[in-house]
């Protein structure tokens, strides 16, 4: 079952095209990460999920209705450009943002109260946010998407502006809302947090999809055959379907090396022929990052 | 609706439970009496201790003959450098010099033989008042000397008093004043000019803190830009009928005070009792003068001044407020928004400037036109109204300044919605122009 689905969805400005028939399929419950490089169209697509603006054309559907009004209650968006309002005093800002979000006042004031215990931050209450450190202000932020309870959580870029112990933190409660059953949008060009958290991916680059399935997926799809070994011996006389591409010295006369192997998928085979000229130390297959996959598309998109 | 109503109590309890606001809303009308008060503390300080005036006089017309309040006289005699030395070792205040005067020639009207010294530069007031007492002397002597008689020459003269009034379509003549008409009509066409400033400039800076401190894009995604545009100008809107209701609340109470402490009433009373017969006969008079005022009140339309008030400071803070909101939503700082201000306040300064010329004029062509046109009729129609305008002006100009607001609204709200998320573009009148154009 998908949460969201985003049908050939394209948007144009004056001067360019935003989205270039994108779709997309977010199954319920995972955390996925909606990848790419500054300007590639991410932020216009997670506008139009949230009806800030609507796509020229394509279609979303949520839980399998088509996007409406009313699905604004069930979507918490953590803008990557965020604020709060300077001026107003931590509690009643967070009750003004649930209000807005359709929660009465006595479930808001419950809910806010639960969280800012939470967080540790119930006497910062009745401060006013320019009173608050950078740090307490994101976590406040962060209060204000989730507080409603939204099954479908966009985070753009959530953990810029946190220090590593509040990253942490943040990260424990999006798998707990998770668990609750919320499905995470995250939406970064940051990868070492796409390792850790998401299921699923999608990439877009210059306005169009490039790449989408689970983590796993992608990743074994792009894994290469290359292996990394240390060995003692002369690696010489390979068959043909092996390549050499770098080879180190380490001590006690052992070397590493980096090597290629074409049209062998399985690693037995591989190490197979490995053993019969050399005696093997550590045989690791390298598999690539999400970064690197990434780097790899959307440089190879350029050329 | 009801998002429109949750931004809406935002901005307004966040604007009326500030201290400035209370200040702002308690001490303005006591700044103006204030002001007055401090004006004529300092205008009788001015003129307070009467300074010492020689006066040389050679005619011996004027022995004993000036006197005034601000004034003591010393009147000398000699020569005019003695007098020029006294005046310099006593340190006074100034030296009339009037010298011979010859009365010889009959058709002489023109007297510029008089001279004044002092230490100082010579006000115009003061001129006025010396000149004005030369004269009458002067006038006093050649009378006698013609052989005149001045119960003859006053017979002669008219003083007039032109009675104004307005007549109604049904043939009622009812009195009118100019002078009057002429103050409500620049006070309210004033208040209005005055309200669109501060509240148009409340809704710019409320739109661009909002982009400035990022929570834009926050609210935006549980209110329609339109839903927050509207709520914020509605909800500064109520902001200022409040002030104005408090203001309005507050010198009534302050007049109603004032009248039954110092008022006619209580002097009444005390004449009735009390005062000699004398006295109350000019109390008479003075109850006259108060019924009279009275009746210049009545003869202006307060009801229409009212409800018209009401309606063009609403119309045209409908009006401004959008295209400050706009303003607000497409630049990145106070500073960006300069460019775009002064076209907003062409028209205001238009209606504030002409205002003095419509008020002298109220039924010419310039004031027709420009209490039609949405931009100016509500400072320009307030000016008129005291003055009565005719229904279907009214109405016409009433309907085109709705039709002008909405279609205001509109476009403002179509700036608004792509502006609100724009950061760091340079923002210029033709790309106003592309967001408007842009589908959202």
């Amino acid at each position: 079952m998908n949460i969201l689905e985003a049908h050939n969805v394209t948007k144009n400005y004056a001067a360019h095209k935003a989205l270039d028939d994108v779709s997309i399929e977010i199954p319920k419950q995972s955390i996925f990460g909606l990848l790419g490089p500054n300007g590639a169209g991410k932020t216009t697509l997670i506008r139009i999920i949230n009806q800030i603006i609507m796509s020229d054309e394509g279609n979303i559907t949520i839980n399998g209705e088509k996007l409406q009004p009313k699905h604004i209650q069930v979507i918490g968006y953590l803008p990557e450009e965020r604020g709060l309002y300077k001026k107003m005093k931590v509690g009643e800002q967070l009750m003004y943002l649930a209000q807005l979000k359709g929660l009465s006042n006595a479930e808001a004031r419950k809910r806010i109260k639960h969280w800012l215990d939470k967080m540790g931050l119930t006497e910062w209450s009745g401060k006013k946010v320019e009173d608050l450190s950078k740090g307490m202000a994101q976590k406040i932020q962060f209060i204000a998407t989730v507080m409603h309870e939204p099954e479908l959580l966009i985070l753009d870029e959530p953990f810029s502006g946190f220090d590593p112990v509040n990253a942490n933190l943040i990260k424990d409660e999006i798998f707990e809302l998770r668990e609750k059953g919320a499905t995470v949008i995250f939406s970064t060009h940051r990868m070492e947090s796409v390792e850790q958290l998401c299921d699923d991916i999608v990439l877009i680059n210059k306005s169009k999809k490039i790449l989408d399935g689970t983590k796993k997926d992608i990743k074994k799809s792009y894994k290469s055959g290359k292996y990394t070994i240390s060995y003692k011996g002369a690696l010489a006389g390979l068959s043909n379907n092996f390549d050499i591409l770098d080879t180190s010295e380490l001590e006690d006369g052992m070397n590493e090396s980096l090597i290629q192997a074409s049209g062998v998928q399985n690693p037995n085979e591989v190490l197979k022929e490995l053993i019969s000229k050399i005696e093997v130390h550590s045989f690791v297959e390298v598999v690539p990052s999400i970064n690197d996959i990434f780097i790899q598309i959307v440089e190879g998109g350029e050329s | 609706m009801k998002q429109i109503f949750l931004v809406l109590r935002r901005e307004y309890l966040t604007r009326v439970k500030k201290k400035s606001f209370l200040l702002a809303t308690i001490l303005t009308p006591l700044i103006f009496p204030a002001l007055i008060g401090l004006v004529i503390f300092l205008g009788n300080r001015d003129s307070g201790g009467p300074e010492s005036v020689y006066v040389l006089d050679q005619t011996g017309f004027y022995n004993e003959k000036f006197s005034d309040d601000s004034y003591t006289y010393t009147y000398l005699s000699g020569d005019l450098e003695n007098a020029k030395q006294q005046f310099q070792d006593e340190g006074a205040y100034g030296l009339l010099y009037i010298p011979e005067i010859s009365f010889d020639d009959a058709s002489k009207t023109f007297y510029d033989e008089f001279e004044f010294y002092s230490k100082s530069n010579t006000g115009v007031n003061i001129e006025n008042s010396f000149e004005r007492q030369l004269r009458n002397v002067l006038e006093q002597v050649k009378l006698d000397r013609s052989g005149l008689d001045p119960d003859m020459i006053n017979s002669l003269q008219a003083n007039v008093n032109l009675n104004t009034y307005n007549l109604s379509d049904t043939g009622e003549a009812q009195e009118s004043n100019s002078g009057l008409n002429l103050a409500v009509g620049y006070i309210f066409g004033f208040l209005i000019y005055m309200f669109i400033f501060i509240y148009g400039g409340q809704i710019m800076q409320s739109v661009l803190d909002e982009k400035t401190s990022r929570i834009v894009e926050v609210i935006v995604s549980s209110v329609r830009p339109f839903q927050l545009m509207m709520g914020k100008v509605l909800g500064i809107g109520a902001v200022g009928v409040t002030q104005l209701l408090i203001w309005v609340a507050l010198m009534t109470t302050l007049t109603t005070v004032g009248f039954s402490v110092f008022g006619p009433s209580a002097a009444a009373d005390m004449a009735g009792s009390q005062m000699p017969a004398e006295a109350a006969v000019e109390l008479t008079s003075t109850q006259e003068q108060i019924a009279n005022i009275q009746n210049l009140l009545d003869s202006v339309p307060i009801v229409t001044i009212v409800v018209s008030f009401i309606f063009y400071y609403l119309g045209a803070y409908f009006l401004y407020g959008a295209m400050y909101a706009a303003i607000g939503s497409a630049v990145d700082s106070l500073q960006d928004a300069q460019q775009f201000m002064f076209p907003i306040m062409i028209p205001l300064i238009i209606s504030i400037v002409s205002l003095s010329m419509v008020i002298q004029n109220p039924d010419s062509q310039l004031s027709f036109w420009l209490s039609m046109i949405p931009f100016t009729s509500p400072v320009v129609m307030m000016g008129r109204i005291p003055f009565g305008v005719p229904l279907w002006e009214l109405l016409l100009s009433m309907t085109l300044l709705i039709a002008g607001f909405v279609f205001m609204i509109w476009v403002a709200g179509r700036i608004y919605r792509v502006g609100i998320l724009m950061y760091g573009v340079k923002v210029n009148w033709k790309t106003l122009k592309v967001w408007f154009t842009t589908k959202v």
